[in-house]
């Protein structure tokens, strides 16, 4: 029996490329829930494949992929079968419309004018929706940390929205909303589906902007969605005979494996990944589009005619870029299921060591009627790394315990956030960790013979700082004691290191130590901007000179563009501190030096033998930490002696 | 404990290779009897059926297939 003429032969090369295809296709699609099968119509006709048997039998692979996809993340519950379907059936009329203006156009303009209509699409819907999806994924990668995700505004007031008769409940939403909005997003997807071949596009961040869905629960339900789409635009095309059944069951051999790997991908993932990969994928895919609009507009003669090796290059481009798209969308769903299974499989190896636990839910009775947060010293919180930076700080941390009469907690953070790490085996996991484990008991014998009550922990994380937070809220401990790294400058901020961040980030006082420094209780020196940043190292300094007896050096540094009304400010402020101190019970002096602040207040430490700096801190991270403040951590990098930084509370 | 996980991880390499060697005589049925399929199925009209049902039989057998096949490997969703 001779092959129908819409069909074309498949050789092993054909076969290999749809399976390599399908399965990146359904990679993607399982953990974004579309945005897989667009580059496939297209590499389907670079094989010879007549358009529109491309287009029927890439639907016809849809469906059952978009089903099994479904499937498989309704047992991780992401998925809200009702709003699916709901979606699904408005997104119906608009693939028939869509596939309607689609031929309008193609009646009217012929190929060029298709093209350009498809292309347009591409770039006004990817620039719009990808743009807005892209930054909103790294607006919440820096903000959001571990908070759960809040509807939008527009979301909340579609919720509000009562109008009788059209409310329906989805457990998606946890709310009642009216279908007269699911439809017009549903019929805006159909048309999409119909016009680029991905829905999806518009369907999630619609589910999740306008909707308030859960990105993740919005990425799953799509899948339902296209399902959906999916049997309506098979049945249509079928019914034509335009289905290759071979090309579409050989995709499909490839995408399922893509889309069980993409759904369990989602588990690993915070939800701005989603949004992460999704809006990577639009903003290419949107410069794929870009690229051959000229070829199109030259073809409908709406601008010069190009040159046709020139036409010909841009379409090559635009092709590698869209088949670039869906490779980076892969790899960074690759990196995170990576990441994710590597850390999951190093918890559960921690999760069976032994490990003694603190025990903060027995509070320690205070030495002194003192009540307020700044100043209390009762739990410490020392992080070691075992190196010689840390002796330091496990030296002083004892010794300062000791005065207080503090509990200290020690840990060791082997960190091991990175692939290549868990590459070379868990036996290297495992020796880290007994190093540490090693370094922890010494820390431990050094604390019996000091009369110091201390437990330790050594534990992994990928990330360190983030662990030492974590473990000082845990155990609400007032003060978390670090060594310091010796780096200075512009490499401090650019790389970021563990006490860095961790003062950045933790909400109790921070002590850093350097490798040679004592604290014997010589001399303190108290640093003020006036703030009430200020104030609260003023407040800690006085409970720690009573239990030291170590007399203070209060410094307010004044450059020299300040103005005349400043300088009394900062005098002003010295006097106030002096005074409150001396209330206290501490010997105190009070100055005003001129120059650049970090630089003098290392300046007086040193001139004063001073053994402790004592700061606020204005508590500030990232970017906002590099521009604007940034003193204390200036300090930090030149001081000789220790220098506690004091967060607010 | 370890010998329920020895037990389940065979039970689930014995699923696998059961779907898988369906899954593997699907694909090679399709391609044995390529053209009969391809005309059977691009005959239009009602006939729209056969592509929808083979559709849905391939997606049953090689999704689970699929399925097992990544568990197998151990991995697997997180808990």
């Amino acid at each position: 029996m001779e092959l129908a003429t819409n069909f074309i032969p498949l050789d092993t090369l054909d076969v290999t490329y749809l399976l390599v295809v399908g399965f990146i296709g359904g990679l993607v699609s399982g953990f974004i829930g579309s945005g897989g099968a667009f580059v496939l119509t297209p590499a389907m006709m670079s094989m010879g494949v007549p358009g529109i048997v491309a287009v029927a039998s890439n639907i016809c692979h849809k469906f059952p992929k978009a089903l099994v996809g479904a499937i498989k993340r309704a047992k991780y519950g992401q998925v809200d079968v009702k709003l699916g379907i709901v979606v699904g059936i408005s997104a119906e009329a608009g693939v028939l419309y869509g596939a309607h203006i689609q031929e309008i156009v193609h009646q009217s303009f012929g190929d060029a004018g298709s093209n350009l209509y498809v292309s347009l699409a591409f770039v006004v819907v990817l620039g719009v929706v990808g743009s807005y999806v892209l930054w909103d994924a790294i607006k919440m990668r820096h903000t959001a940390g571990n908070e759960p995700e809040k509807a939008s505004c527009l979301a909340r007031w579609v919720q509000s929205i009562h109008i009788p008769g059209t409310m329906v409940y989805f457990k998606s939403l946890n709310a009642r909303v009216s279908v007269l909005f699911t439809i017009p997003l549903g019929f805006a997807t159909g048309m999409l589906a119909a016009t680029i071949a991905v829905g999806g596009f518009i369907g999630v961040p619609a589910m999740h902007y306008v909707l308030g869905a859960p990105s993740l629960m919005a990425s799953a339900t799509e899948l339902v969605t296209a399902f959906v789409m999916g049997v309506g635009g098979t049945i249509k095309f079928s019914w034509s005979g335009l289905v290759d059944i071979r090309l579409a069951m050989i995709i499909l051999a490839g995408s399922l494996f893509g889309i069980q790997l993409g759904a369990i991908g989602t588990t690993y993932v915070k939800p701005h990944m989603i949004k992460m990969v999704m809006g990577t994928i639009m903003v290419l895919v949107l410069f794929s589009r870009a690229l051959a609009i000229p070829v199109y507009l030259s073809e409908l003669e709406l601008i010069d005619m190009l040159e046709p090796h020139f036409s010909g290059a841009l379409l090559n481009i635009s092709f590698v870029v869209l088949i670039a798209a869906l490779a980076a969308g892969a790899a960074i769903v690759f990196a995170s299921l990576w990441r994710g299974i590597s850390t999951s499989r190093r918890e559960a190896a921690l999760a069976t060591t032994p490990a003694t636990m603190f025990a903060p839910d027995v509070v320690a009775m205070p030495t002194s009627p003192q009540l307020s947060p700044l100043g209390r010293f009762e739990r410490f919180l020392l992080a070691t790394d075992g190196s010689e930076y840390s002796a330091g700080a496990v030296r002083e941390s004892l010794r300062m315990a000791g005065k207080c009469g503090a509990r200290v907690r020690t840990i060791s953070v082997v960190a091991g956030g990175d692939a290549e790490l868990y590459a070379m085996g868990e036996q290297l996991i495992t020796k880290e960790l007994n190093t540490a484990r090693a370094h922890l008991d010494d820390v431990q014998r050094q604390a019996s013979a000091a009369g110091v009550a201390c437990e330790s922990e050594a534990t992994q994380s990928g990330q360190v700082y983030q662990e030492i937070v974590s473990q000082a809220e845990r155990m609400q401990a007032d003060l978390i004691i670090m060594g310091r790294r010796g780096r200075h400058g512009l490499a401090r901020l650019m790389v970021g290191p563990s006490t860095v961040r961790v003062i950045g980030h933790a909400h109790c006082n921070v002590l850093v130590v350097p490798r040679a420094a004592e604290l014997v209780g010589r001399r303190f020196v108290v640093a003020s901007d006036g703030s009430r940043f200020g104030d609260a190292a003023a407040v800690t300094a006085a409970r720690l000179a009573k239990l030291c007896h170590t007399p203070i050096t209060v410094v307010s540094v004044i450059r020299p563009e300040h103005s005349e009304e400043r300088r009394r400010e900062a005098h002003t402020i010295v006097g106030r501190i002096v005074s409150f101190l001396k209330q206290e019970g501490v010997v105190v002096e009070g100055i005003v030096p001129h120059g650049r602040p970090d630089e003098v207040i290392v300046q007086t430490a040193n001139a004063k033998n001073s053994d402790l700096i004592i700061l606020g801190s204005h508590g500030r991270t990232g970017l906002e930490r590099v521009l604007l403040g940034g003193t204390s951590e200036r300090v930090i990098d030149q001081a000789r002696c220790a220098v506690l930084v004091v967060k607010s509370a | 404990m370890t010998d329920s996980n020895t037990q389940s991880a065979g039970k689930m390499l014995t699923r696998a290779s059961v779907y898988g060697t369906v899954s593997l005589a699907l694909y090679f049925l399709l391609y044995f009897f390529e053209d009969f399929i391809l005309e059977f199925t691009s005959r239009g009209g009602w006939y729209f059926i056969a592509p929808v049902v083979i559709a849905f039989v391939f997606s049953y057998f090689h999704g689970a297939f699929t399925s097992h096949f990544w568990d197998t490997l151990g991995i697997k969703a997180k808990k």
